[in-house]
């Protein structure tokens, strides 16, 4: 998802290190605050832990619509006739390493279900799974913005960044 | 000549310019007639198994000879 403005049609463009920020502030906040919201219900301080995983779970979505809006997020979703080659490698590039790392993700989550069923069945040990409307709301979005910022994610930590470049 | 001018006239983004500048992208044989036609240069010229000297260190050699 690429959200183009009337006033940047190719999107922000960000410097290096505040593309890595937002990046990392996306997938560290959201998991951390959904967690915080998951033990908020089992702790004394309660109310407070819901405030503050709901404020990272905020902050989080305000880094993926900063990261809608760039120009690495342009170069992952335009039609490939208005890239150029360059543009169009890189996003190849970054798109099968976000494939791989999806892929993976998915499949380390599946091992996770499975062992959790046969410790649970044989050993009588209980790990956690997701079981309310809310963790599986958590879980799909979090998959949502990680399947729609992956290739992002990977351009932003090229070893060169093309926002770099910008002498003319 | 700019890299803006030279991204126009190739058709490619003025960062995919610099890419090429610091040796970080090699060019499709395509974009390299494209550049060579510009500068009105043989294609060989773009092209290099070892680094090409730092074009001061050119200029100064030419400058001393």
């Amino acid at each position: 998802m690429f959200v183009r403005s009337a006033k940047r049609p190719f999107g922000r463009s960000l410097s290096p290190a505040t593309a890595r920020g937002l990046v990392i502030a996306l997938y560290a906040l959201y998991p951390i605050g959904c967690v915080l919201q998951l033990i908020a219900d089992e702790t004394a301080t309660g109310d407070a832990l819901r405030i503050a995983g709901l404020s990272l779970v905020v902050a989080a979505f305000a880094a993926f619509a900063v990261l809608a809006g760039s120009s690495l997020q342009r170069q992952t979703q335009e039609p490939e006739a208005v890239l150029d080659e360059r543009e169009l490698a890189d996003r190849n590039r970054a798109a099968y390493q976000a494939h791989s790392v999806f892929a993976g993700i998915v499949l380390l989550s599946l091992i996770y279900l499975m062992l959790r069923q046969d410790l649970s069945d044989n050993r009588n040990l209980d790990l956690w799974t997701p079981a309310t409307g809310d963790h599986w709301n958590a879980i799909f979005w979090g998959a949502v913005m990680l399947a729609m910022t992956l290739p992002a994610a990977f351009l932003a930590f090229r070893k060169s960044h093309p926002d770099e470049d910008m002498e003319e | 000549m700019s890299r803006k001018e030279l991204a126009e006239a190739v058709g490619v983004n003025p960062q995919t310019i610099g890419y090429l500048e610091r040796g970080d992208y090699a060019p499709s044989v395509e974009l390299a007639l494209k550049i060579a036609a510009v500068f009105s240069a043989p294609v060989e010229a773009l092209f290099s198994l070892e680094p090409f000297p730092p074009l001061a260190r050119t200029l100064t050699k030419q400058g001393d000879s």
